[in-house]
């Protein structure tokens, strides 16, 4: 019940909705308890034979005026309590996203996506259960439960009401026994089932295989197999699960029989009236759902409480790269000076980084090369502060970039990733993506720029196009240059350009490459490739190999150099021969 | 989770329904037992009140206790109430056991049918998608037969029960009580047609926000990059605002027609009893026992068709979800066809490809004209860069995929004479990336061939030199290979791979080499195994390094699925082409390039 302790601070902010709802199912608590009664009066003035129009006409409007009091009631308490705990959810759904927008990515790189949604679905929907049918079940077992017991001892018979009551407790005991045996045998049922899950899953995976050696009779046999250990699991799971109904009717029916029989006696000894006796089996059905509910209420917020619990674990991870104190709020303008002593991952032993220094004036191109894993990227998940934990000085202009406000700096920056990711969204909103209030003339100067536009025009509904799963399927070098418009349209003071060329075609790459030169002469640009024709015309040159520096210059002068950088170049002209069936 | 719900109209839903009905059909003595044994509940819970009514009507009122009669009563009550717990309980069981045999059938079906299509199929449908055929969608089916199905069935016979036992209590005031059923059937209806929309619209709603949710997770970076949290998050906000109207719009539409609603409609019939025997009892004598069945009876009648209002949205999933499924069962990508021609036989392994051109989509050739020759015994290796065409040779030699243009012959027959048994037999393939299959070592070389020896297993292993690493294994052949064989190396997953083919001791060997990084201790297992394996065999391989091809018969350099260049290495070297530069760019020698 401790979730209903954390879940506090909710329950006050909807005080008003909450206290109405359990007022009105306490109210509707009671109002049941008056159609047995009404039944039992009329029986007896039928009984006696002395019914009179008026007083038929008095119970039956009570009656009525009451059940449509509990529609009503009914109605109403559903829309404050359900209604409530849906609003939980919408807040909580909230909270959880705008939590995410603040995690940094070394977060995203230790949470699987897949992981994130279930806290935000399945945990989310388990909480949103303990607001709203846990709260309901607690109350009204109890409230029902309560009344109905009170009205039987009080204005009918205790006695009868306490031997009727005696088999109750065996109910409980039972289907509280049904219950675990049920959980237990439900594990097994579930792990057949995931069993058969994966089975299916490799099966599907490894088509290839099966095919090849053709046995796809034998892998359908193994699936029957499995199949049927599915039934029996179930099967076993059905045996305990028939047990409910029958176990209750029975219980109930020994409780009625005990009624009859002690009713009767009772009865003839005049301490009540067969109309007395109506009411009081009427209320015995009404003992059931409580006595049944108790179970549910256990689950429901056994689950509650774990799915709090994870998704407050996951809005207490901690901001790991927040704005300073005594952060500026300027955009960064100026040079570049990278002077870096070392750097790792968190989480690795190994440097991913050591003494890489380097300058960039305002205005030029800086071209980075080296194999995967060199350090390229590394470079720049500093320079846009998406990692700490370095010694060294990275400054640009004036300050620090960590005395930046992160806006302020990512305000400056435009990148452009490896991993081109989209949208699903319109090919212009995706390109207006930092500035959605962009004019079209703009998205399109931007997507010229990138050398899409005239692609983008071939689409069946042009820059209306939706992009992503259920839309048009871009090809990767089409991707790459959307990314890289959406980055232009921020007119950046520093454009990155992560390995984002590699799918465009030589030609492509070139004319976007002399189009950036000539339109961003006043701002910085840096550039990573595997493919050197991407870099070789930029200022200056640095090549990584296992996180530093080997060979720094201009195009000219590396090549002069006969090193790294010179055998890179002469592979690819090979390669790019080879790629070309080898005619020159 | 995000696939798109199919729309379906009224009209489909019925026929998707009788569908799902017709997998009842073998089922027809069972389902008459378990109807039986419903017949048997209803009949008990019918009886049960009406004794009470006689106690009451024939000893209660008139204060007259004659034991042996009372006795009578007594043990008949009770030998209904114990009989009906038993019989209810085989009831239960016998509807449950039905529905998980009849989702067995379906998931075997869908099984089984998976194992028909092609190749083309899988490329366009995900993996996870087509388990969700298999698995959960039929699961969803199965919760409709347990609880929907199940629960119409069951309220069904209770209403005929009910209301056969009011007619023979008191025909006046049942006639007077079937105004019942068209004020339930309005609220129903009314309910299915509201609720249908405002379901499926809350399911869209929630569709929607996982998508959102899921794409601005994955994004994450961007979105922080570009500085678009607050618009994203107001974005998302609108999605969960409007996921939070659709779902008040459930719970008002819930609340106003369900439990509520059924509740109200209970109490208008306790009414209707009341005030009939109520205004009788004025002129007449009532018996109190009969107004004692009747409300019983109103009570009995009204708890399944709250059960089945409750559960009335499982129904519609379950009807979407055998649609889903029944696409699949229809899916016509099959495989392709063999002629299935008893004499076609491969004896010697002789493999031509005759003018082969071939394409995937209809549109763009991946191969085009193609034609080589494989004289038994020889090696033909493929070269070329990724997307030359090298695979797709292998995919239609392999039947994998159908052509129309030019023939592919083993020992003089088409490949599509011969049947599958033998082609499985007698071609063996290895795939770029060895796939293991959960069990351990020995069954991923065995695979399903269950007469294949203990000895046979490890001979093929001994062949290709996988068994040096397998014995070295704590637990040996025995050893655990988890999901795709994680825990072992590529090149170990290799040599297993290679055990498993020469293992059926195939006449024409097909490899498609691997490119992941392999460690150079099993790297030299590996090249000596495929000179071993080649050796009297036809074989066709894929080399991406062109060291482990150079005593093949024939090499053919593949360009934009074209054979641009063929000789042996030798041949290949000394004309300068594109294999040449290969070799060159292979060797990391940089040379002069004019």
């Amino acid at each position: 019940m401790k979730v209903f302790l954390d879940l506090g601070w909710f329950f006050k902010e909807r005080k008003k909705q909450y206290l109405i709802g359990i007022l009105m199912l306490l109210v509707v608590a009671f109002l049941q308890l008056l159609p047995p009664k009404i039944i039992g009066y009329v029986v007896d003035e039928i009984h006696q034979q002395t019914l009179t129009t008026a007083v038929l006409v008095k119970w039956l409007g009570v009656l009525a005026l009451a059940s449509i009091g509990m529609y009503i009631l009914r109605y109403y308490w559903r829309i404050m309590i359900f209604g409530s705990s849906i609003f939980l959810a919408r807040k909580l759904r909230e909270n959880l996203f705008r939590h995410f927008t603040k995690m940094s990515p070394s977060f995203y790189q230790k949470k699987r996506v897949g992981d994130l949604m279930a806290h935000a679905t399945n945990d989310l929907s388990a909480v949103q259960q303990t607001a709203g049918a846990g709260v309901l079940t607690l109350v009204d077992s109890l409230a029902t439960g309560g009344f109905v017991i009170a009205a039987m001892a009080i204005t009918i018979n205790w006695k009868l009401t306490l031997i009727a009551l005696l088999p109750l407790p065996i109910m409980a005991i039972l289907t509280s026994y049904y219950g675990k045996l049920l959980h237990q045998r439900f594990r097994f049922a579930q792990e057949a089932f995931s069993n058969l899950n994966d089975k299916s899953q490799e099966s599907i995976s490894g088509v290839k295989v099966i095919k090849t050696f053709g046995q796809e009779k034998e892998d359908t046999e193994d699936f029957v197999q499995l199949s049927q250990e599915v039934v029996e699991k179930n099967i076993r799971v059905a045996k305990v699960d028939a047990l409910f109904d029958p176990t209750i009717s029975l219980i109930v029916g020994i409780c009625f029989f005990l009624s009859i029989v002690f009713g009767t006696r009772y009865i003839l000894a005049g301490e009540m009236s067969i109309g007395d006796l109506f009411a009081f089996t009427s209320y015995l059905g009404l003992l059931v759902w409580p006595m049944l509910a108790f179970g549910w209420l256990f689950n429901i917020v056994e689950r509650g409480r774990a799915s709090y619990d994870r998704i407050q674990n996951l809005m207490d991870e901690k901001i790991e790269i927040d704005d300073r104190t005594d952060a500026v709020d300027v955009k960064p303008e100026g040079d570049i000076h990278f002077q870096l002593e070392e750097f790792k991952f968190p989480g690795d032993d190994r440097a991913a980084l050591q003494h890489v220094n380097f300058t960039i004036k305002r205005g030029q191109t800086l071209g980075i090369v080296g194999k995967t894993g060199s350090g390229k990227t590394a470079i720049l998940k500093l320079l846009m502060r998406e990692f700490e934990g370095y010694t060294g000085k990275i400054m640009y202009g004036e300050y620090a970039i960590d005395m930046y406000k992160k806006r302020s700096l990512r305000e400056a920056i435009g990148y452009v990733p490896q991993d081109h990711f989209l949208f699903s969204t319109t090919v212009a909103g995706n390109i207006a993506f930092a500035n959605a209030g962009a004019t079209m003339a703009a998205v399109e100067e931007a997507a010229k720029l990138a050398y899409i536009h005239e692609d983008i025009l071939q689409f069946t509904n042009g820059y209306n196009t939706v992009v992503g799963e259920r839309g048009v399927s871009l090809s990767g070098g089409q991707k790459q240059r959307i990314s890289i418009a959406r980055a232009l349209m921020m007119n950046p003071e520093l454009l990155i350009l992560d390995d984002s060329l590699s799918a465009v075609d030589a030609k492509t790459e070139e004319a976007i490459l002399e189009a950036l030169k000539a339109k961003r002469s006043d701002e910085t640009t840096i550039i990573t490739s595997h493919r050197l024709s991407a870099i070789q015309h930029a200022h200056q040159i640095i090549v990584m190999n296992e996180g530093t520096i080997v060979e720094k210059g201009s195009h000219e002068q590396l090549m002069d150099l006969q090193g790294i950088y010179y055998e890179m170049y002469q592979l690819q002209q090979l390669e790019s021969l080879v790629e070309q069936g080898g005619e020159s | 989770m995000d696939e798109k719900q199919p729309q379906l109209t009224g009209k489909d839903q019925w026929v998707v329904f009788k569908r799902l009905l017709s997998y009842l059909k073998p089922h027809k003595k069972v389902i008459a037992i378990a109807l039986l044994l419903l017949i048997l509940t209803v009949a008990g819970d019918i009886l049960g009140p009406y004794l009470i009514k006689t106690y009451m009507d024939d000893f209660l009122t008139p204060r007259n206790f004659p034991t042996g009669p009372l006795v009578g009563l007594a043990l008949g009550y009770i030998f209904i109430q114990i009989g009906n717990v038993i019989v209810s309980y085989f009831q239960l069981l016998t509807f449950q056991k039905l529905a998980l045999k009849i989702i067995q059938q379906m998931r075997i079906d869908v099984f089984t049918k998976v194992h028909k299509l092609g190749m083309r199929y899988f490329d366009k449908t995900p993996a996870g998608s087509i388990v969700s055929r298999v698995t959960n969608d039929t699961e969803a089916i199965k919760d409709m037969f347990v609880s929907v199905l199940v629960g119409f069935v069951q309220s069904g016979f209770l209403v005929v029960g009910v209301y056969i036992a009011m007619f023979i209590l008191n025909v006046k005031l049942a006639l007077i009580t079937t105004i019942l059923l068209p004020i339930l059937a309005v609220i129903i209806l009314t309910y299915r047609k509201y609720s249908s929309v405002v379901y499926q619209d809350l399911r869209e709603r929630l569709s929607q926000l996982n998508a959102k949710l899921a794409e601005s997770l994955q994004g994450m970076t961007m979105i922080q990059a570009f500085r678009q949290e607050d618009r994203l998050q107001d974005e998302f906000n609108e999605i969960n605002d409007s996921h939070w109207n659709a779902g008040k719009r459930n719970i008002k539409l819930d609340s106003l027609l369900l439990r509520p609603a059924i509740d109200l409609v209970y109490a208008l019939a306790i009414i209707m009893v009341l005030s009939y025997f109520g205004v009788t009892s004025m002129n007449n004598i009532v018996e109190v026992g009969v107004i004692y069945a009747f409300v019983t009876y109103i009570d009995r009648f009204f708890e399944p068709i709250n059960q089945v209002m409750q559960r009335l949205s499982i129904f519609q999933q379950a009807i979407v979800a055998a649609s889903r499924v029944f696409k699949l069962l229809d899916e016509k990508d099959l495989a392709p066809n063999q002629q299935n021609i008893e004499t076609a036989k491969i004896e010697k392994g002789k493999i031509e490809f005759q003018n082969i051109t071939f394409s995937y989509d209809g549109k763009t050739d991946v191969l085009k004209n193609i034609s080589f020759t494989a004289e038994p015994g020889q090696t033909v290796a493929l070269v070329g860069h990724t997307g030359s065409g090298k695979s797709s040779i292998i995919n239609l030699l392999m039947r994998f995929y159908e052509f129309e243009q030019g023939d592919i012959k083993i020992d003089g027959h088409s490949v599509k004479d011969f049947k599958s048994e033998e082609m499985r037999e007698k071609v063996g393939l290895v795939l770029q990336d060895p796939f293991m299959f959960y069990g351990d070592i020995e069954s991923n070389i065995r695979l399903h061939a269950k007469e294949m020896s203990d000895t046979e297993v490890r001979e093929a292993a001994e062949f290709v030199q996988a068994s040096n690493f397998i014995e070295k294994l704590p637990n040996g052949y025995q050893q655990k290979v988890t999901e795709r064989g994680s825990t072992f190396s590529s090149g170990q997953r290799q040599l297993v791979a290679f055990a498993r083919t020469i293992a059926t001791n195939p006449k024409i060997l097909v490899l498609d080499e691997a490119t992941a990084n392999i460690d150079t201790e099993t790297e030299v297992a590996i090249q000596s195994s495929l000179e071993k394996m080649r050796r009297g065999r036809t074989t066709i391989a894929i080399a991406h390094r062109l060291s482990t091809i150079q005593d093949a018969e024939l090499i053919l350099v593949l360009h934009h699925g074209e054979i641009v260049e063929r000789g042996t290495h030798q041949e290949l070297l000394n004309h300068k082409g594109l294999y040449h530069k290969m070799y060159l760019l292979q060797n990391n020698v940089v040379e002069d390039i004019a």
